[in-house]
């Protein structure tokens, strides 16, 4: 064929009517449409609003006077605001490396297909994940009260003195990643447990036959093709733990001494003070900060794979 | 190339165009720009049978089904007016309802502590109100006022009485209806620590907020609260150096169970009899009727006792009213709604009464219409757990001594991230009196005044 026959062709294919043309252009368009349009009521737009809200000094009623950085910065010089950061910080360091190690663990056990009533178990595990919070965190406060708890009459068995778990700023952290722990590694566990059943049976056989123990098997295979959904997990909760808020609201509201003043938290008293302007500003800190953790991990992943 | 160049032109259009879009949007969202004032003094419907419908958010609880139960004899005298009663998270939702305007309630059950943050809001009530307001608890006027506005119908009036255990006292030879001052409070604990060497007298309550609200009794009795008439803080100040001074002497000679209203620990001490002191409002009387099995009955009630001899003998501690947002649509007549509920018999009777909800009526509170509350005219009935006590009484005596001059500034909540923090550390034994003030002083100014 030559060039003007080709030539040819194409202008034939361009003389097609338009309003065809139109239709099959923007067909792709009118399907991600819908998307779009919620994607921008309910994402772009409150962040653009909120945005805009954090230079303003705005209470919620009338005018709203722009004050710049001002509200960034009478946050970046807040020690409150560093505490809550901070709180959050070692709630992590309490949460996450403990939730991953305990997670990893149960869903190799539960993946095994020696285990008998392995539904069981799973359901046990996601129990607590779908149990109401509120209903949860008043077991717990009576389970964890000082001079009437059971956790506290358990220790006085062996000799050990009441813990103020809940009252006490040295234990009221640790009392909180606990229940956090407990309400959500189950949730963690499903996820594992989904990643583990996408590993190759042949490559355990493989290794058995190779003479590998249980643990060399744990070490060298199922972590190593685990990492990725663990990193995926790693984030999930470095989010969750970052912006939680429900588990100190009703069990400790913050306290005692702010010792439980979340990010998430601290964030929520600004808003119900009517302190709106420096609440978005906190929000959009607080969104820098997650997402620079989140990226770096992924860029942790990618740097192992 | 050319069509890697039209894919980015594309998604730069793409980008652009959402970009412009939310801007749009943001810009078409609640408007942050304006200070426009209006007229916000509402007025009542001069028609004698006004007609039309009205939406009240209540909490919900035993309070809704006591004040759904009242529309019945509303209709009576205005037929005309349907009543939608609705249950609803009022705490997280009102915000988000007054700003955006949307679904706006004509009338709100509220509390006072939040009243003075959503006055811009709010219609003035201060015209519909003045038939009634020589007679309402001042107390409750000031909690409602902000710039010499009225933003909310008074509804309870939460004297602060002493709870005591009297037949544990008794036993220990210890006649509790002599305490007169809080000095004869500590030396009538001390003389009980002495009877049950375990005993820790005094109630010290463990809750942040709960404590900051206990201080803020204490501070109503002597006419103060930690914020003036034009919102400047009064921390600083030798009545609040009085009270902490007394907090402090309770938790430094032990005389204090340092606990969490009503928490496992609560309940136990009281029931013990460790704790046989308890200064709290009227609203601790729900824990012997409910609580306390081992205890019900041997309980009773008292005046606070005064700082000073012959000083008040109360103080107000919590508190609710009813507020009517500008942007309801028929705030008028919730207005009428809320005077028939508050300042006629029929109404008051009705809410604090017998009623289905309550049998001998609703004794956690007193209504802070004074007619309504007469000493003499008792609207709930004696209490068993209190021994038969005549409560009513006593509240409506406490209740009528309770001074004004106590505003709750709209930065009041937000208080407790620095005064009741503090105070909490002062009954930990790690702050003094002195350090309270000066530290929560500074931090409720720096964070809370200084950034209205």
């Amino acid at each position: 064929m030559t060039t003007s026959a080709l030539r040819s062709a194409a202008s034939q294919h361009v003389r097609r009517p338009s309003a065809a043309r139109l239709r099959r252009r923007s067909a792709p368009y009118l399907f991600v449409l819908p998307f779009v349009a919620i994607f921008l009521a309910f994402s772009v737009y409150p962040l653009v609003f909120t945005a805009r809200l954090s230079f303003t000094n705005w209470h919620g009623s009338g005018a709203a006077e722009w004050v710049g950085w001002d509200n960034y910065a009478y946050l970046l010089a807040n020690e409150a605001f560093w505490g809550s950061l901070g709180n959050s910080a070692i709630l992590w360091l309490l949460i996450v490396p403990v939730q991953v190690v305990l997670s990893v663990l149960v869903a190799v056990l539960l993946n095994s297909a020696k285990l008998r009533l392995r539904g069981l178990y799973r359901v046990a595990f996601i129990v607590p994940f779908v149990t109401p919070l509120v209903a949860v965190a008043q077991i717990w406060v009576v389970l964890f009260d000082q001079q009437y708890g059971a956790i506290n009459a358990i220790l006085g068995i062996v000799g050990l003195p009441d813990i103020g778990w809940l009252t006490t700023s040295t234990w009221s952290k640790p009392t909180l990643a606990l229940l956090f722990l407990w309400k959500t590694t189950g949730f963690i566990v499903i996820i594992l447990l989904s990643g583990l059943q996408s590993i190759d049976q042949s490559m355990y056989e493989a290794a058995e036959l190779d003479g590998a123990s249980k643990l060399r098997q744990l070490w060298s295979i199922t972590v190593p093709l685990l990492r990725r959904t663990i990193m995926f997990a790693v984030v999930l909760q470095t989010l969750a733990v970052f912006q939680m808020f429900a588990e100190p609201f009703v069990v400790t509201q913050g306290g005692p001494y702010n010792s439980t003043t979340t990010a998430g938290y601290y964030l929520y008293n600004h808003i119900t003070r009517g302190d709106l302007g420096t609440g978005a500003a906190n929000s959009f800190l607080l969104v820098i900060l997650v997402m620079a953790l989140s990226l770096s991990f992924v860029r942790l992943l990618r740097a192992k794979d | 190339m050319n069509r890697i160049m039209s894919r980015r032109g594309v998604r730069l259009t793409a980008a652009g165009a959402v970009a412009v879009s939310a801007l749009a949007l943001a810009a078409c969202g609640p408007d942050i720009g304006t200070g426009e004032t209006t007229s916000d003094r509402l007025q009542a419907p001069t028609a004698a049978q006004p007609e039309g419908e009205i939406t009240i958010w209540d909490r919900s609880g035993d309070l809704y089904e006591v004040f759904d139960a009242v529309i019945d004899d509303f209709n009576e005298k205005y037929p005309k007016i349907t009543v939608h009663h609705e249950a609803v998270d009022i705490n997280s939702k009102l915000q988000n309802t007054l700003i955006t305007g949307t679904d706006v309630p004509d009338g709100v059950f509220l509390d006072d502590a939040l009243v003075s943050g959503y006055a811009d809001h709010l219609w003035d009530l201060s015209d519909v109100l003045s038939p009634y307001i020589d007679d309402i608890a001042p107390q409750k006027i000031d909690a409602t006022t902000v710039d010499g506005g009225i933003y909310g119908v008074p509804y309870d009036l939460n004297p602060g009485l002493l709870f005591y255990n009297a037949t544990v006292l008794e036993a220990a030879g210890i006649d509790a209806t002599t305490v007169e001052t809080y000095d004869d409070l500590l030396a009538a604990a001390r003389a009980y620590q002495v009877a049950v060497p375990s005993a820790k007298p005094i109630h010290l309550e463990q809750s942040a907020f709960l404590g900051q609200l206990q201080l803020e009794m204490y501070a109503s009795q002597l006419g103060t609260s930690i914020g003036g008439a034009d919102g400047e803080l009064r921390l600083d100040s030798p009545e609040y150096e009085q009270i902490l001074t007394f907090l402090d002497t309770v938790q430094s000679e032990g005389l204090g169970t340092r606990a969490e209203y009503l928490s496992p620990t609560d309940i136990a001490e009281l029931e013990n009899g460790n704790q046989v002191f308890y200064p709290w409002a009227i609203w601790f009387d729900f824990a012997p009727q409910q609580l306390l099995p081992d205890t019900s009955g041997d309980w009773r009630a008292m005046e606070l006792p005064a700082w000073t001899d012959g000083g008040v003998r109360s103080g107000a501690m919590g508190g609710s009213s009813f507020v009517l947002p500008k942007d309801g649509e028929n705030s008028e007549l919730a207005w009428l709604f809320y005077e028939f509920l508050m300042y006629d018999d029929s109404g008051y009777s009705a809410v604090w009464g017998t009623n289905d909800v309550y049998p001998t009526g609703l004794n956690t509170s007193i209504p802070a219409y004074l007619p309504a509350a007469d000493p003499a005219k008792a609207l709930f009935q004696p209490v068993d757990a209190l021994g038969g006590q005549d409560l009513w009484k006593v509240a409506t005596d406490a209740g009528s001594q309770i001074p004004g001059g106590t505003p709750i500034p709209s930065w009041w909540t937000g208080a407790v991230d620095y005064l009741g923090s503090d105070l909490q550390r002062m009954l930990d034994g790690e702050l003094s009196p002195d350090e309270v003030i000066s530290s929560a002083s500074d931090g409720i100014q720096t964070n809370l005044i200084d950034r209205q």
